[in-house]
């Protein structure tokens, strides 16, 4: 793979940024995951996850909107990059291709 | 600001929690998402869940990956803006930081301190390791022991529910307690209590010859019920555990028994022969047991039933030849004295005899009602039982002793550590100052200090199990330890090792640590401090110190006096001279005494020659067995231990008979029911001159009774401890010797006990020559105690030693500091005699309040323990004497290095120093 290893907690995280569109901060990424996925979702991974993909420059992050039940503190909102959407993009290509590739999908899809 | 105290907020200290460890960068927008998720629960599920989740998701914050940020963020602020791989520290940083005070910057800091303070005082630091470790070993060993003693037999399942069976009988003189069971009871009990998860008996004895093979061997052969698996959870290896010992003719063996003598191959439904000459029989081996641990009262080879026992048909129902041990199992429910009480009516059943003879004998019940009793004891206290453990036991004051011996040298070692700290914590005023004025807290300080002196510690720790392993095997050459190394590794006591050095850490370190961090600041950098020093403190330690060591000293001392005084006390017969030889299994006794007879017929250097069927003392074999028999006597049960002699034995163990004679060749009836008795069995016959009376014989049902031939006087046969018991010799051609004493001259002792070997050689081929002289056996009676006072007297000297080694840094370090003091009297015209006398006054004062203390509370307890003893010494006012004399001298002595050497500098160089 010639980019960054992306974890699939990351992905998904990395998916949320950017279905949330500019409203994608911890509270609101943690709500959305825990409501598709039905798993329990802590904040501090969502944090840390939104941290690393930072670093590898798939998020970017600025300070803002503050609000009473925050106590005053502000939030940071996440914004997927394009170096994001690119990786997200190959990504599905390539499970696509994969999945065009499996003989018999239907076999794997009807047990789900 | 109403709103915000109105809506719930979560719980504060879980805020601090995360403010603690978490990158401060990241701290508002991270308590931000929290409160505001804390919001949400709220509304969701209520606010008590919701203070639980909040809760939950904080503490899932500890991780990693914001503790290592936090702690950079801490050490390298500047380093991390300019930080080119890190996006992360283009967050703004712009708040004040306090110094983590385990950040690497403050360690390396601490470490360099503390390894320049050791350097500095090499010779402290070099009498706290020696004085910790030496503390520690004692410690280690002294505690393996005991915990070695503590978990005896405490390995089986179901342990609190196995007892032994004892005997009790409130006789008038002494209320007497036994473990030696009749075989008939057993039996009888399973038979009246159906309760009984299991009964078994095990009679246990000398070692048997085993030949497997044509190969022989000589084994420990446990004779015991086929419930003995199922009382005992020894593992079996091979075999099934309900049905291997349920043929009279099935063997189970060891595994070591079995690697010996099958080597690789299966030795299941094999055959091997126990026994010699007649008594040899033929046993099928049906399963492998485990050997039995270390730490397990019941020993074996092999296991075989006990009806195959020599007399087993002769006694199974004489219910007055006590010859075993008997261990039930209790059902879950039932405890012991409700079984106790339930046995209350069997004793009335079966020992009628028994109760009769007692009430005639004046006995009156004890508090529990019971004039004779069978009582159970719990299995995991038959170690520390020395009447129904057949004198293997170990009391458990002695192991208690030597607890508490280990918790003084500790204790006077820390006390060392603590007064040396402190003592040298005066030096360190000033850096103490310096630090706080800087902004240290008072507990920054106190870990510093504190980790300092667990350095210390640690290193006299390491050094101490270094010096615990390679002194191990010296220990056990020494002691008869069995002690092992990997027996450390046990968790239960690698965890009290560790709670002693935590503890050790704490008592040692801890305080001087906090009485330094308390220091105040501007008071010690004015230099004002040193005016007042904490005498009263080290001064009372000191006092501490030499009361331990005092009262360790005159304990053993009498201690030792005592031992000594029961070891020269008369045995009742004259066991100088006299070599006494093991048989051995291997061949037959009776016809090798033949033999040496002839051999040694015509020597100058053997007086006489006898064989028997008890050692005198402990051999080199180390067996001990013992046989009783019970007779009638005009309707009185006397019991006694049984002895079977040979001719001469009076003469070759210089015994005057009383009344009587002895057994003589010339007699040809004197093999067949005649008998000698001691002194004190015609005393209970209550005969005057029993000679030519008759004894009946319970257990022999053709009803010949035996006839007194003589009367000698008591000796013992057993131990020493005991008081002598009623002994009756008998003769027989038919029963095996299995000793041989030969009584030399006083002339040839060491060369007779090589002439005896090389005759041996001829004589009995097949057998090896342990022969040892009968005094020495005697003093193996004592091994026990002998170790005991040998442990004592190391552990006093040790003690003193150490307290030494504390006052004489105390002193070092009181002098240094009074330098100026003594410059200045030497100035003024003072002699060195009077400076010797004023500076050693102090110390010489602390010694005597200790003794004060120390002397009585020795008499106290020594006399307690003395009044243990039937016969015992009296304490001699000369011991506290001289145990004092010399603590004070040894203190002097002690002081006087230093005194002597300060007296003698020149004042000039005292004053010239600033």
């Amino acid at each position: 793979m010639g980019r960054a290893y992306l974890g699939e907690f990351e992905e998904l995280v990395l998916l949320t940024v950017a279905v949330l569109e500019g409203g994608a901060y911890g509270v609101t990424i943690a709500a959305e995951l825990k409501q598709r996925t039905d798993r329990t979702i802590s904040l501090s991974g969502v944090h840390i996850a939104l941290y690393r993909l930072e670093e590898k420059g798939f998020v970017r992050s600025e300070l803002g909107g503050a609000t009473a039940s925050r106590g005053g503190r502000r939030k940071r909102l996440f914004v997927i990059t394009t170096l994001g959407k690119r990786t997200l993009g190959e990504m599905r290509e390539v499970r696509n291709q994969l999945w065009d590739s499996i003989p018999n999908p239907h076999l794997i899809v009807s047990y789900e | 600001m109403n709103k915000q105290n109105q809506s719930p907020l979560p719980p504060a200290w879980a805020d601090r929690l995360l403010t603690w460890f978490c990158p401060s960068y990241l701290l508002e927008e991270l308590v931000g998402d929290l409160h505001e998720q804390f919001d949400l629960h709220v509304e969701e599920v209520g606010e008590k869940k919701a203070r639980q989740l909040y809760i939950q998701e904080v503490i899932k914050f500890c991780r990693p990956y914001f503790l290592k940020r936090r702690v950079s963020t801490l050490t390298k602020p500047s380093a991390s803006v300019s930080s080119p791989t890190s996006h992360r520290y283009r967050y703004p940083q712009h708040e004040l930081r306090s110094t983590f005070f385990l950040s690497p910057d403050m360690l390396r800091n601490y470490i360099k301190i503390a390894l320049r303070n050791l350097w500095k005082s090499k010779g402290y630091a070099a009498i706290n390791v020696v004085g910790l470790s030496v503390a520690f070993v004692v410690c280690i060993f002294l505690f393996l022991r005991s915990y070695l003693h503590l978990t005896f037999d405490d390995f089986h399942q179901d342990d609190d529910r196995i007892f032994q069976t004892y005997f009790f009988s409130n006789d008038p003189e002494k209320a007497l307690r036994s473990g030696n069971m009749a075989l008939p009871l057993a039996p009888a009990l399973k038979a009246d209590y159906p309760e009984l998860e299991a009964v078994a008996r095990i009679l246990t004895g000398r070692k048997s010859l085993v030949e497997v093979k044509g190969k022989y061997f000589d084994k420990l052969v446990l004779q015991t019920d086929q419930d003995f698996l199922k009382i005992f959870s020894f593992p079996l290896i091979k075999g099934n555990r309900e049905v291997a010992l349920r043929n009279l003719s099935s063997a189970v063996i060891s595994e070591t028994m079995a690697k010996t003598a099958f080597g690789a191959e299966d030795p299941i439904g094999k055959t091997l022969l126990i026994g010699s000459d007649s008594n040899k029989k033929q046993y099928i081996i049906t399963g492998i047991i485990s050997d039995a641990p270390y730490n397990s009262t019941i020993q074996y080879d092999a296991l075989v039933r006990i009806e195959n026992s020599y007399a087993y048909q002769h006694d199974k129902d004489n219910w007055s030849a006590n010859s075993h041990t008997v261990f039930i199992k209790l059902p879950p429910h039932v405890d012991q004295a409700t079984f106790e009480n339930r046995l209350k009516p069997f004793a009335q059943k079966y020992f009628k005899g028994r109760l009769d003879d007692l009430k005639k004998k004046g006995a009156k019940p004890d508090q529990r009602g019971d004039l004779f009793a069978v009582r159970i004891q719990k299995l995991s206290d038959v170690h520390f039982d020395r009447d129904i453990a057949g004198g293997g036991g170990t009391p458990i004051a002695i192991v208690y002793t030597l607890m508490g011996i280990a918790f003084f040298i500790l204790l006077i070692a820390c006390i060392n550590f603590i007064n040396l700290s402190i003592a040298r914590s005066f030096t360190r005023a000033r850096e103490v100052g310096v630090r706080k004025a800087l902004g240290a807290l008072k507990n920054q300080l106190f870990v510093q200090i504190w980790g300092e002196s667990t350095l210390i510690c640690l290193v006299g720790f390491s050094v101490g199990v270094l010096l615990t392993y390679l002194l191990l095997p010296l220990f056990n050459a020494t002691f008869d330890g069995r002690l092992q190394f990997d027996q450390m590794l046990q968790p239960g006591f690698i965890g009290v090792m560790l709670g002693v050095f935590v503890v050790v850490t704490f008592v040692a370190g801890g305080y001087p640590a906090w009485q330094m961090a308390k220091f105040n600041a501007v008071e010690v950098l004015k230099g004002k401090l040193s005016i007042k020093r904490p005498g009263a403190i080290r001064n009372s330690l000191i006092v501490t110190q030499f009361v331990m060591s005092s009262l360790l000293a005159c304990c053993t001392i009498i201690a030792s006096q005592q031992l000594n005084f029961l070891r020269t006390r008369p045995v009742g017969f004259q066991k100088e001279q006299v070599i006494s030889i093991p048989v051995g299994n291997q061949v037959n006794g009776r016809q090798v005494l033949g033999r040496l007879r002839n051999a040694l017929a015509n020597d100058p250097s053997v007086l006489a020659i006898t064989g028997t069927s008890v050692n005198l003392g402990r051999g080199k074999d180390h067996v001990s067995s013992r046989s009783t028999v019970g007779y009638t006597y005009k309707g009185k049960n006397v019991s006694s231990d049984l002895l079977l002699i040979d001719f001469d034995y009076l003469k070759t163990l210089s015994i005057k008979p009383i009344a009587g004679r002895d057994f003589n060749r010339a007699y040809a009836t004197d093999s067949v029911k005649r008998v000698i008795i001691t002194a004190s069995m015609a005393k209970m016959m209550g005969e005057s001159n029993p000679v030519g009376m008759l004894l009946g014989d319970d257990a022999d049902s053709s009803n010949t009774k035996s006839q007194i031939i003589g009367v000698v006087p008591d000796f013992h046969l057993y131990s020493l401890a005991d008081e002598a018991k009623p002994i009756t010799l008998y003769l027989s051609h038919n029963e095996p010797i299995r000793y041989i004493f030969v009584r030399v001259t006083p002339q040839s002792l060491s060369g007779t006990m090589d002439k005896l070997k090389q005759v041996w050689k001829e004589v009995a081929p097949q057998s090896e020559f342990i022969g040892t002289f009968l005094d020495e056996n005697v003093d193996a009676w004592y091994q026990n105690e002998e170790q005991l006072s040998r442990i004592c007297s190391l552990a006093s000297s040790i003690a003193i030693l150490l307290s030494c080694l504390g006052l004489f840094a105390v002193a070092m370090m009181i002098i240094e500091q009074r330098t100026k003091e003594i410059g200045i009297r030497k100035v003024m015209g003072a002699s060195i005699a009077s400076i010797i006398v004023t500076l050693s006054q102090s110390f010489v004062k602390l010694v005597l309040i200790a003794l004060i203390i120390a002397l009585p509370l020795a008499w106290f307890l020594m006399k307690t323990w003395l009044d243990n003893y039937l016969e015992h010494i009296s304490i001699s006012i000369w011991v506290f004497a001289g145990v004092g004399l010399a603590a004070v001298l040894v203190a002097l002595a002690t002081v006087s290095f230093q005194t002597v050497k300060a007296a003698l500098v020149n004042p000039v160089k005292s004053l010239r120093s600033e």
